[in-house]
C-alpha cells in the first residue's frame, strides 16, 4: 500500500530494496514514490531479498552492500546464480564506494553503484537515468 | 902615450874588478886548462890559486863544459871535499882572446837559501791567517768574534794593547773590545764624541786607509800635540789603525746606498817603545779588519734570519696551539656526535663511493645484530646479503649520482618481527660535485605505521557509519521540503531550510574526508588515459552551469586542442571544486573562465625525457586573496577566512584534495591573486604526446 496517495504514477514500475536500515527503506520508499510514483517492495536481508526477486520480479533491485549476515555481494552472487533473478538488474547502494571500487563492483555484474548519502527525491531519476527509463 | 896610458890604466881597472868581484871568474885555454883565477873563484873551488893554475876545471866539475856555443848560461855542479856537491849558474864566453875561454861562476846557494826562507815565512803567515780567520768564523756570535780577533791579533803582533773602536751613526764611537797585556791601562768603554773622529777621518778610513805610526811623537807622524798628550795617557808610543768597513746592507738598515761603510777600527797601541810596523803586520790587520767586516755582515743576517726564524717561530708556536686546540674541539665535538648518533633509536651509518660502510652507530648491534667489525670497510652487499642488496641497489645508486631518496621498507630484525622502516639516503657532496659517499638513516616506522592504519580504518568507518544516518536525514529532509507530506509554517520553512543546507554541507565534508584520507594514504588507483582538456572543462562547465547561473556568474571556457594524461574523473573533480570556490567567491553578474593552454617550459623525467605540461586555469573576478595565503589554502583546513566555511558551505578540504590529485598526476598547482580584482587558480598535468 503506497505511504502518499497524492502521488500520480508515470511509467509504473515495481521497485526491490535489500537494506537492513529502516531508516534508509522508509526514505527510499518515500522519496521514490513521489518522485516517480514507483512501487518499492523492501527487503531487510539478503535471504528476504532474493525470496522476494524470484516471487516479484522487480524491475530493479536497489542492493546494500554492507548488511549484517549475507552481505550485498553474497546476495547478489546469488541472484546472478539463480536463473529467475538472474536477468533483474541491480543496482549497488554503498557507503564504501569511490572509482576503484566502483569498476570492482560493475566486474560482479551490477548496473551502477549509487553512493550513500544520496538524496532520495531524485534517486528515482539517478535509476532512470542509468537503465534509460524515461520518467 | 896618450893611447898606451889609456890602455894601462883600463887594463889596471880590469885587474880591480877581476881581483874583487865577487864572482868567481877563471881563464881558461883550449884544453879547459885554467889559466889565470880570482879570489871569488878559489874560495868558491876551496883551494889556493897556486893549487889551481894549470889545473883542468874539469877536475873540479861534475860535468864537463861545453863549448859548442860562443855563449853559454847554466847550472853546474861543483865537487865539495865533504858533502852534497853544490850547485852554481854559469856563464862561458868562448875565444874571449885567441885560444883563451872565459868562465865565470856564482854560488846561488845563498840566495836560494833566503829565497825559500822568505817563501817559508810567507806561508807562515798564510798558515797563521787562515789560523786566526777559522777562529773568528768559527763563531756566529758577533761578540765573540770581536773578542776573538782582538785576541789574535794582540798575540800574533805582540802588540800591548789591540782595540775595536765602533763608530756609530752620529758619528760618535766607543771602545767595545780590547786585548791587554797585563801591564797596561785598560781604556775598554771608553766613549768618544764626534769631534775626536770627524766626517772627514772617517771619510777617509771608508776609503781604505792604514795609518801606521811608529812613534807618535816624531814629526812626521803628523799628530796634534792634544792627542800626543791624549795618547800619553794610555803610554801609547806607536800605533797602527786598519779601518773594519761592512760590505752589508741589511733590510732593517736605514742607510739609503748600498756599498762599504765604516763600521769601526781596528787599533794595535805599542806602549813599551816606538815601533815599525812591518808591511806584513799592516796587511794582517788589514786582512783580520775584512774579517771582522765579513763575520759582521753575516753575523748581522744572522741576527736577521734569526729574528725572523725566531719570529716565524712563534707564528708555526701559536698555529700548533690552535691546530691542538681545534683538533681537541674537533675530537670533543666527534665524541659528542658519537655519543648522540648511538643514542639516537635511528640506524645512521656513512657509505662511501665504492659502497662500503666507514661508520655505524650502536644501533645497528641492538637492531641488526651486527657488531661494527662485521659492518665496518665492508661491502653492502656483503653486510646485508645478495637479494636484500637487490633490493636497495637502485637508491643507491641514485644517492651515488648525487641525489637524496627516501625509500620504505619492511624488514625483521632482532626481535623476529617484520618492521616497517623509513630509509633515507644523503649524498656527501664535495667540492667540484663530487660525491664522496652518503649518509644512511633509517628509522622505524612501525608505530607510525599503525598508526596510519587506524586512523584510515577510524576514518573509513565513521565515515562509513555517517553515511547512512546522512542519507536518512538529507533525504527526510528533501522529502518534507516538497510539501507532500503537508505544509509547514513559515518558520518551520526556514527551520527546515537551515537543516537541509547544514546536511548537504555535512555531506560533502564527510565525502571530502573520506577522499582525501584514501589519495594521500594511496589507496586509491588514478586510472590514467588520454582525455581532451576541452572535454574536462566542458563537463565542468555542464555540471556547475546551474549552480553558476543561481548565483548569476558567467560560466565559460577557451578552447583547447591539447590531450593531458589524467584520470578523467578527478580532473573533473578538481576543476570543478576550483570552479565551486570560484563562483562561491565571485560576485553577481562576474564571469569564470577556464582555459588549457600549453606550457612553453620542457621539463625532464627521471629517465631524462622530455615532458611538455598543458596548464590549467580557472580565472574568477572575485574577491581576492591576499598573498601570504596563497601558499596556506592548499593545506587542509586553511581557508582564507574561517568564517568561509560557515558563510559559503565549504569543508576547507576541497584545495587539500585538489593538491594531492594534481601532484598524484605528476603536477603543479598554485594560485595568482589581487585583492578586489580576482584569482586565477592553475594546475598543470602532463600532456600526452
Amino acid at each position: 500500500m503506497p505511504l502518499v496517495s497524492s502521488v500520480i504514477p508515470m511509467t509504473n514500475k515495481n521497485i526491490l530494496l535489500i537494506d537492513d536500515e529502516e531508516t534508509i527503506q522508509a526514505v527510499v520508499q518515500v522519496g521514490i514514490e513521489i518522485e516517480a510514483g514507483w512501487q518499492v517492495a523492501i527487503a531487510s536481508s539478503g535471504f528476504i531479498g532474493i525470496d522476494l526477486a524470484q516471487q516479484q520480479q522487480p524491475d530493479v533491485i536497489l542492493l546494500d552492500v554492507m548488511m549484517p549476515g549475507m552481505d550485498g555481494i553474497e546476495t547478489l552472487s546469488q541472484l546472478k546464480n539463480n536463473e529467475k533473478t538472474s536477468s533483474i538488474p541491480v543496482i549497488f547502494l554503498t557507503a564504501k564506494a569511490q572509482a576503484n571500487e566502483k569498476n570492482q563492483f560493475q566486474s560482479l555484474g551490477v548496473v551502477d553503484v549509487i553512493t550513500k548519502p544520496f538524496n532520495s527525491m531524485t534517486l528515482a531519476s539517478q535509476i532512470a537515468k542509468i537503465l534509460g527509463w524515461e520518467i | 902615450m896618450a893611447g898606451v896610458k889609456k890602455t894601462t890604466t883600463k887594463k889596471s881597472f880590469f885587474k880591480a874588478v877581476f881581483k874583487h868581484s865577487t864572482v868567481a871568474i877563471a881563464i881558461l885555454d883550449n884544453q879547459d886548462r885554467i889559466v889565470e883565477i880570482n879570489s871569488a873563484a878559489c874560495k868558491l873551488f876551496g883551494k889556493s890559486k897556486s893549487k889551481l893554475i894549470g889545473k883542468s876545471i874539469g877536475k873540479f866539475l861534475m860535468s864537463p863544459l861545453n863549448w859548442q856555443h860562443p855563449q853559454a848560461t847554466g847550472q853546474i855542479e861543483i865537487k865539495q871535499l865533504k858533502g852534497e856537491p853544490k850547485t852554481v849558474e854559469y856563464s862561458q864566453v868562448r875565444e874571449l882572446q885567441p885560444k883563451h875561454n872565459l868562465l865565470m861562476l856564482r854560488d846561488t846557494t845563498d840566495f836560494q837559501r833566503q829565497a825559500a826562507a822568505e817563501l817559508d815565512l810567507y806561508y807562515q803567515r798564510v798558515e797563521l791567517f787562515a789560523e786566526v780567520t777559522l777562529k773568528i768564523r768559527q763563531s756566529l756570535q758577533l761578540q765573540e768574534i770581536l773578542q776573538t780577533a782582538v785576541t789574535e791579533v794582540q798575540q800574533i803582533l805582540q802588540a800591548d794593547r789591540v782595540l775595536i773602536y765602533q763608530v756609530f751613526a752620529n758619528g760618535t764611537g766607543m771602545l767595545i773590545k780590547e786585548a791587554l797585556l797585563p801591564d797596561f791601562k785598560s781604556i775598554l768603554g771608553m766613549k768618544f764624541p764626534e769631534e775626536v773622529f770627524p766626517a772627514d777621518y772617517r771619510q777617509l778610513y771608508t776609503r781604505g786607509r792604514v795609518r801606521a805610526i811608529s812613534d807618535v811623537r816624531a814629526k812626521d807622524a803628523g799628530l796634534a800635540e792634544c792627542l800626543i798628550e791624549f795618547l800619553d795617557e794610555w803610554m801609547v808610543k806607536a800605533k797602527l789603525v786598519v779601518p773594519i768597513l761592512q760590505n752589508f746592507k741589511s733590510p732593517n738598515s736605514k742607510s739609503q746606498t748600498d756599498g762599504e761603510h765604516l763600521w769601526g777600527l781596528l787599533i794595535a797601541h805599542q806602549c813599551q817603545a816606538p815601533r815599525e810596523w812591518t808591511e806584513f803586520e799592516q796587511e794582517l790587520m788589514q786582512q783580520l779588519a775584512d774579517q771582522i767586516g765579513i763575520a759582521l755582515s753575516q753575523a748581522e743576517l744572522l741576527e736577521n734570519l734569526e729574528e725572523v726564524v725566531a719570529e716565524r717561530t712563534a707564528k708555526l708556536r701559536q698555529e700548533i696551539n690552535e691546530r691542538i686546540k681545534a683538533e681537541a674541539a674537533l675530537r670533543h665535538s666527534e665524541e659528542q656526535l658519537r655519543l648522540i648518533a648511538n643514542g639516537l633509536p635511528v640506524l645512521i651509518a656513512y657509505v662511501d663511493c665504492q659502497q662500503h660502510y666507514r661508520f655505524n652507530n650502536q644501533a645497528y648491534q641492538t637492531w641488526l645484530g651486527l657488531a661494527p667489525s662485521q659492518i665496518r670497510d665492508r661491502h653492502l652487499a656483503m653486510v646485508h646479503g645478495q637479494d636484500e642488496y637487490q633490493q636497495i641497489s637502485q637508491y643507491v645508486t641514485t644517492a651515488l649520482k648525487g641525489e637524496t631518496v627516501t625509500y620504505e621498507r619492511d624488514l625483521v630484525l632482532q626481535d623476529s618481527c617484520v618492521h616497517s622502516l623509513s630509509v633515507t639516503y644523503i649524498p656527501h657532496i664535495q667540492a667540484q660535485n663530487t660525491v664522496q659517499g652518503f649518509f644512511a638513516l633509517t628509522s622505524d616506522i612501525s608505530d607510525l605505521k599503525a598508526i596510519e592504519r587506524m586512523k584510515d580504518e577510524f576514518i573509513s568507518v565513521v565515515s562509513h557509519e555517517l553515511r547512512t544516518p546522512l542519507t536518512s536525514i538529507h533525504s527526510s529532509l528533501k522529502i518534507l521540503a516538497t510539501g507532500k507530506l503537508g505544509s509547514l509554517s513559515s518558520q518551520g520553512e526556514r527551520m527546515l531550510k537551515i537543516a537541509d543546507e547544514q546536511t548537504e554541507r555535512l555531506v560533502h565534508l564527510v565525502n571530502n574526508v573520506l577522499d582525501l584520507q584514501r589519495i594521500q594514504s594511496g589507496k586509491i588507483t588514478m586510472n590514467k588515459q588520454g582525455c581532451q582538456a576541452k572535454d574536462l572543462m566542458v563537463e565542468t562547465v555542464q555540471t556547475m552551469k546551474t549552480f553558476s547561473q543561481d548565483r548569476g556568474i558567467k560560466l565559460s571556457f577557451k578552447p583547447s586542442k591539447f590531450v593531458v594524461w589524467a584520470d578523467r574523473d578527478y580532473i573533473i573533480q578538481t576543476l570543478t571544486n576550483l570552479v565551486s570556490n570560484a563562483i562561491k567567491f565571485s560576485p553577481s553578474n562576474s564571469s569564470i573562465i577556464l582555459s588549457a593552454e600549453i606550457d612553453s617550459q620542457h621539463n625532464y623525467d627521471s629517465k631524462n625525457k622530455s615532458i611538455s605540461y598543458v596548464t590549467f586555469a580557472v580565472q574568477d573576478r572575485g574577491q581576492g586573496i591576499p598573498q601570504d595565503r596563497l601558499e596556506t589554502i592548499f593545506e587542509r583546513f586553511q581557508e582564507v577566512d574561517s568564517s568561509d566555511s560557515r558563510k559559503k558551505g565549504g569543508t576547507g578540504l576541497g584545495l587539500a584534495i585538489c593538491r594531492q590529485i594534481v601532484e598524484g598526476h605528476g603536477g603543479q598547482i598554485w594560485a595568482e591573486s589581487c585583492l578586489e580584482k580576482g584569482s586565477t587558480f592553475y594546475f598543470t598535468l602532463p600532456e600526452l604526446i
